[in-house]
């Protein structure tokens, strides 16, 4: 059986959907960082096959913005997670509500 | 001419804004004295301006500027003095003159005393404008004018609640009578194009009769108002709040005639309506015996004479609706003279009795008041319609007019009226100056009125005898004008059976009233069998129609107000408003426990929301692709 | 200097606000009228400058924004608007003159001479964009008036007509974007020039919708009924010169826009509508006029009375010939004075007794004659005695509808005897009779600063009563280019039988009308 561009696709919606019920459940906002990780590479390889498929490296170009993003976005954020831990002494998703309306 | 025709209408204006300068200030004799010479100097130019047009010289034409302009529709300040105008002119400039000097004596003692005569001079000013205008607009701004000064005298003493209450009666009373005046302007212009007199009537005979007619009535609607006619009477009864020479001068012989005027000046048009006319003048004549009625049973003098007035307003239309219009424009004539002599009679017997006006609490005041007498009883010999005074030559015309004219109805009601007239005429005199001198009950010690406006009244005595030796030339100067005919009865042997036995009839209602009210000697007080008899009680209280009036027109008027705020303004259309705001913030208010600050949580409402989103687009790409089969599928069903 | 007019009269003021921030509070006052007296100055310049036999824009200036949008500073006046923008300066003036709010005057100032600019904006704009930008613009000093020198309930009653009066215009500005985009597609280049839109010819249906989106803005503006209730909350609230403002010059934008806006843009939608929005005026008319008779404080009265008012105003306009426009137009100007006045007046009272409770008063004819004599000449300029200035508009107005609707005209006349009514038993109330109430016995009378704001207003309330020749013309000639415009303009039936042709019937020539002049 060949692999082709569905069975990538399945795969990304697979991890997508893996993602999205973590960045729902998670409570620890580190494993929600890893639940973002997980959505992102899912959209990844999405747009590597995609762009395999069309013969277009726009895709995969793309798809190294998004790590690229990826990676800065975890730099800033696991430092502020740093900074929320001195201070509060804990990284549960419930004891972050200062933004409550 | 022209000058004489500037001065005779701009000198009343002069005098009024010169005493509204010291409106503030107390009483200075001088104003009393320079507006009387002012109106006199307006009076001597309608005199030079009358005895030109008798002279038969053309009528003065005069456009002093533009006043409205726009589209089609041209108005400008313009004046015509012709033969009907110069009549009114010298009835108002002759009478205001006299009230005014009058007034000079009578509010003596007042302190508005400069305020009078500020009103009262923009009074004459209106007056002259309503009569001297050439169009319709113009009249309307007379029309309106007499209205607001009536408003301000009629309410000069407004600490006075009867007073202002009146005031404002007969303001809005005239403001309804107006709209239809307004509506009758309106007909005009878009039938004709024009709200020149001349340019109308040119125009009226090409009109068809519907619209004439409809012109016709709403006209009259005005004229109804301005001359208290029925149902829009009541106002002048209460209007007698006023002081008295204003009843004498507004009240009786200028502005409630403004409703003749211009039924007179219309003769052109209520000629081609001869239905209408009809209409008017069975409405005259039935408001002639209405008002005599209840004249029978007042018992304050003022509202008596005033009630005359209404009845001798109802005989002017009564002849001006049959086309008689000279004879209309006389009978006003003679009757603003004897009338307002009447009144300022009235005014002294005030005077004298500090403001007692039931004459059942007077009586025998000829021995202290012997010139007010005589003036009083001749005045009410001339209204009364008694050969050789004024009244006898100007009713017996109308009453000729309307035999002649075969309209007996009314010639009868007109005739049976003419009886009451006297009647009531004489219950007055009879009861103030003669018999016993209730007064002094009351502890009150009557006096002549001032020299000066006896002397000032003696004009009006003397025109209320003779006013009947101008009856020809009259006729002479106005049928150039007015479509005028005299009016012969057949048989010489009728004619003058009727005039006989009007005479006696009359002169019997005359002795009926002395005989029974001259040697009157008690105070009624409600208790005697006649005075609570039902027809009594009908005609005291005019028929229970202010009653009426104020029961189901004010009152609901004012409740339906106080729910249109409290109920409909307040609960329903300003409560919709509030209510969508409310749900909004009400929406808001729900749906900020979204907002709970918890990560998680709103990562679920954003996830909740794409898959909303991506559920939308897939509906809508799916109806896009699918669109011709759901259309096939929807017709089929009948959508 | 002249060119540029316009835009000296709208940046003045607001200048000259910026720069008040730095006068000394002592000196504020001084400053104030000196601005609005050169503003006014001004104003009248430009009346003496304006030719008023042509029927078309002068003093155009026009200025790139956002070219390729089409998006122009436009600004220009004719006979409609000039006058509207000499009574804003005039109102101004007065206001500032007479100003007698002591907390905070110099904000005050700073505040009104910022409506000035917007007033002056909304009057004096040509394109769709800076007009509505002006007009959004004007609601907020208005709302700064109310909220910060109002009554008890100002937060209530600011915040009300800003929402109402802004969701209004919101739906006035996606109209205006739609009609831009259409005239994008009909011709291939984006404008919002107003004069630009003149020469579209809309198909009928599209009318309609933009009609009544335009419609919302505007009525909510007027305010007409079932629109109008932010109003007696604002007039209630609001200090005595936010009210004059308020009633003077902002209630006219809205009837402005149906004369700028609506009725050249839309000529088949407004013959269309014409009898909906008549009855709705005469339920404005009578109605509140009723509404106000039931009223217990003075100044709620004046309130309701202009909403009565503008109802003649708009059935004047929908009257859609020249009599009834121009009536409707010079109706404008004399509500305004005398709108402005009556309030001015109330404010008198309310300045020495702090209630506007008609039953505190009672017999104030005895002790403040003056005051009393004023207030009765505006009472009956307000109700419609001929020679005042209200007369000539008010007659205007109905004889102008009474071409188009016989029956309706009479119901709308049944104003004048309502007007009466209400206006008549609260000048009793407060002025006849004895003085009751003994605090009222020793009020003093008007004083100069009352009377520099009154005595002007009264003037002129009968002055153009008498001779309103010199504002009449102009606006005579400027209707009658629109009625042409929306005659060869519109499309349906209705639209030909209901607005006269102007050329044809009275034989009257226009040599140019609004759309060759401007391009």
């Amino acid at each position: 059986m060949e692999i082709g561009l569905n069975h990538y696709l399945v795969l990304s919606t697979i991890l997508f959907a893996i993602g999205l019920v973590g960045v729902m459940r998670r409570k620890n906002l580190l494993l929600l960082f890893f639940a973002t990780e997980i959505l992102l590479n899912s959209v990844n390889v999405a747009f590597a096959a995609i762009s395999h498929y069309y013969g277009d490296l726009t895709g995969q170009m793309f798809a190294f913005f998004v790590i690229a993003i990826a990676a800065s976005e975890v730099a800033v954020g696991l430092g502020l997670l740093i900074v929320w831990f001195k201070r509060h002494g804990s990284i549960d998703l419930d004891s972050l509500s200062s933004m409550k309306g | 001419m022209e000058k004489y025709l500037y001065i005779a209408l701009f000198a009343p204006l002069v005098s009024s804004l010169f005493s509204a300068l010291f409106t503030a200030t107390p009483k200075k004799m001088f104003t009393g004295i320079v507006a009387s010479l002012l109106i006199f100097s307006s009076l001597v130019s309608s005199f030079v301006l009358l005895m030109y047009i008798l002279d038969g010289g053309e009528p003065v034409h005069v456009e002093m500027m533009t006043w409205m302009a726009t589209g089609h529709l041209y108005i400008p300040f313009g004046f015509i003095v012709d033969q009907v105008s110069v009549t009114m002119m010298m009835v108002v400039t002759l009478v205001s003159t006299i009230v005014h000097i009058y007034s000079i004596g009578y509010m003596d003692h007042d302190k508005g005393f400069n305020r009078f005569f500020s009103w009262l001079s923009a009074f004459v000013f209106s007056m002259m404008v309503l009569v001297m205008s050439d169009n319709y607009a113009g009249l309307f701004i007379g029309w309106e004018g007499v209205g607001l000064c009536s408003w301000g005298l009629i309410g000069f003493w407004f600490h006075k609640e009867v007073a202002t209450w009146a005031a404002n009666e007969a303001f809005i009373m005239n403001r309804i009578a107006d709209l239809g005046m307004l509506i009758g302007i309106f007909l005009v212009y878009w039938n004709t194009g024009t709200l020149q007199y001349d340019g109308a009537f040119a125009a009226f005979s090409t009109l068809d009769t519907a619209t004439l007619t409809w012109i016709g009535i709403f006209l009259f609607i005005g004229a109804m108002g301005k001359s208290a006619q029925f149902p829009l009477h009541t106002w002048l009864a209460d209007a007698m709040e006023g002081p008295t020479p204003v009843s004498a001068l507004i009240h009786a012989a200028t502005m409630v005639t403004a409703g003749v005027y211009l039924v007179v000046r219309s003769g052109e048009l209520y000629d081609l309506i001869p239905n209408v006319g009809l209409f008017i003048a069975s409405l005259g004549a039935f408001v002639a015996l209405f008002a005599a009625s209840m004249a029978l049973v007042n018992r304050d003098m003022k509202r008596i004479i005033a009630y005359s007035t209404l009845s001798q307003l109802g005989y002017m239309f009564a002849a001006a609706g049959l086309g008689a219009y000279w004879v209309a424009l006389f009978h006003l004539m003679a009757h603003a003279f004897f009338k307002a002599l009447l009144f300022l009679g009235a005014g002294n017997v005030m005077h004298a009795m500090h403001d007692e006006l039931d004459p059942f609490k007077m009586g025998g005041l000829k021995k202290v008041m012997r010139w007010t007498w005589i003036m009083m009883t001749i005045a009410s010999l001339a209204l009364a319609g008694i050969f050789p005074f004024a009244g006898f030559f100007s009713k017996d015309t109308i009453l000729e007019a309307a035999f002649a004219e075969h309209h007996f109805v009314i010639y009868g009601v007109l005739l049976f009226t003419a009886g009451l007239t006297a009647f009531y005429s004489f219950r007055l005199v009879a009861l103030i100056f003669h018999g016993e001198e209730r007064y002094k009950i009351f502890g009150i010690h009557p006096h002549e009125a001032y020299r000066f406006m006896l002397i000032a009244m003696s004009p009006l005595l003397i025109l209320a005898m003779i006013a009947g030796v101008f009856q020809v030339p009259f006729f002479e100067m106005v049928e150039e004008i007015l479509n005028a005919h005299e009016y012969h009865i057949h048989s010489h042997t009728t004619l003058l059976i009727m005039l006989v036995g009007t005479q006696v009839f009359v002169a019997l209602a005359i002795l009926y009233a002395y005989k029974k009210y001259a040697s009157w000697s008690s105070v009624p007080d409600g208790t005697s069998a006649i005075e609570n008899s039902f027809v009594y009680k009908l005609l005291y209280n005019q028929y229970y129609i202010p009653y009426f009036y104020e029961e189901y027109i004010v009152k609901s008027y004012k409740e339906m107000s106080e729910v249109f705020w409290t109920k409909v303004d307040m609960k329903i259309v300003d409560a919709t408003v509030d209510g969508i705001a409310g749900i909004i913030y009400g929406t808001g208010e729900k749906t900020r426990d979204m907002q709970s600050g918890n990560l998680s949580t709103m990562l679920k409402w954003m996830v909740a929301g794409l898959v909303g989103l991506l559920s939308l687009a897939v509906v809508f790409g799916l109806a896009a692709r699918y669109s011709d089969e759901i259309l096939s599928i929807l017709s089929a069903l009948g959508v | 200097m002249l060119d540029h007019i316009l835009s000296i009269l709208i940046f003045f003021p607001a200048l000259a606000g910026v720069f008040g921030f730095m006068i000394q509070k002592d000196g504020m006052r001084a400053y104030g009228v000196s601005v609005a007296a050169i503003e006014f100055a001004l104003s009248l310049w430009l009346w003496y400058a304006f030719d008023g036999s042509v029927s078309g824009m002068q003093f155009m200036e026009s200025l790139p924004l956002v070219p390729s949008f089409g998006i122009n500073y436009t600004l220009g006046v004719d006979g409609i608007s000039l006058f509207i923008i000499v009574l804003a300066a005039f109102f101004t003036l007065l206001g500032i003159g007479s100003l007698t709010d002591t907390a905070n005057v110099k904000y005050m100032i700073i505040t009104l001479l910022f409506l000035q600019m917007t007033m002056v904006g909304v009057f004096a704009a040509l394109d769709a964009i800076v007009f509505y930008v002006f007009w959004e613009l004007s609601l907020v000093p208005m709302v700064y008036i109310i909220g910060a020198w109002g009554g008890p309930l100002r937060i209530y009653a600011s915040i009300k007509f800003f929402l109402y009066t802004f969701t209004g215009s919101l739906v006035m500005l996606v109209g205006m974007l739609f009609m831009a985009y259409f005239y994008y597609q009909a011709t291939g280049v984006w404008s919002f020039g107003l004069l630009d839109w003149y020469r579209l010819v809309l198909p009928e249906n599209l009318q309609l919708w933009l009609f009544a989106a335009f419609f919302i803005g505007f009525a909510i503006k007027v305010p007409m009924f079932p629109f109008h209730t932010w109003l007696p909350y604002a007039h209630g609230q609001a200090p005595t010169i936010g009210s004059v403002i308020l009633a003077a010059i902002l209630l006219k934008m809205g009837t402005y826009a149906f004369v700028r806006f609506s009725l050249p843009l839309f000529p088949d939608a407004s013959a269309f509508f014409m009898i909906p929005i008549a009855i709705l005026a005469i339920i404005m008319v009578i109605y509140t006029a009723m509404v106000a008779y039931a009223q217990k404080d003075i100044k709620q009265v004046i309130a309701y009375s202009s909403i009565s008012h503008m109802g003649i105003i708009i059935l004047g306009t929908f009257a859609l010939n020249v009599e009834g426009v121009t009536g409707s137009i010079f109706l404008m100007l004399g509500h305004g004075v005398v709108a402005g006045a009556l309030f001015l007046l109330v404010g008198v009272i309310y300045d020495r007794r702090h209630t506007k409770m008609m039953s505190e008063f009672g017999g104030l004819a005895h002790v403040m004659p003056k005051y009393a004599t004023i207030f009765a000449i505006m009472m009956m300029a307000s109700v419609g005695m001929p020679l005042t200035i209200n007369f000539v508009g008010e007659f205007l107005s109905l004889l102008g509808f009474y071409q188009q609707s016989h029956i309706l005209t009479l119901l709308a006349g049944i104003g004048i005897i309502v007007g009466a009514i209400y206006m008549l038993a609260a000048y009793k109330k407060v002025f006849f009779g004895e003085v009751t109430n003994e605090k009222n016995e020793n009020l003093p009378d008007v004083n100069k600063k009352e009377l520099f704001a009154l005595v002007p207003l009264v003037i002129v309330a009968i002055w153009l009563g008498v001779y309103p020749k010199p504002v009449l013309d102009p606006i005579n000639n400027s209707v009658k280019s629109i009625i042409q415009l929306m005659h060869n303009k519109s499309i349906t039936e209705l639209g030909q039988e209901r607005i006269p042709d102007l050329v044809k019937v009275k034989e009257i020539v226009i040599q140019e009308t609004t759309i060759e002049e401007v391009r």
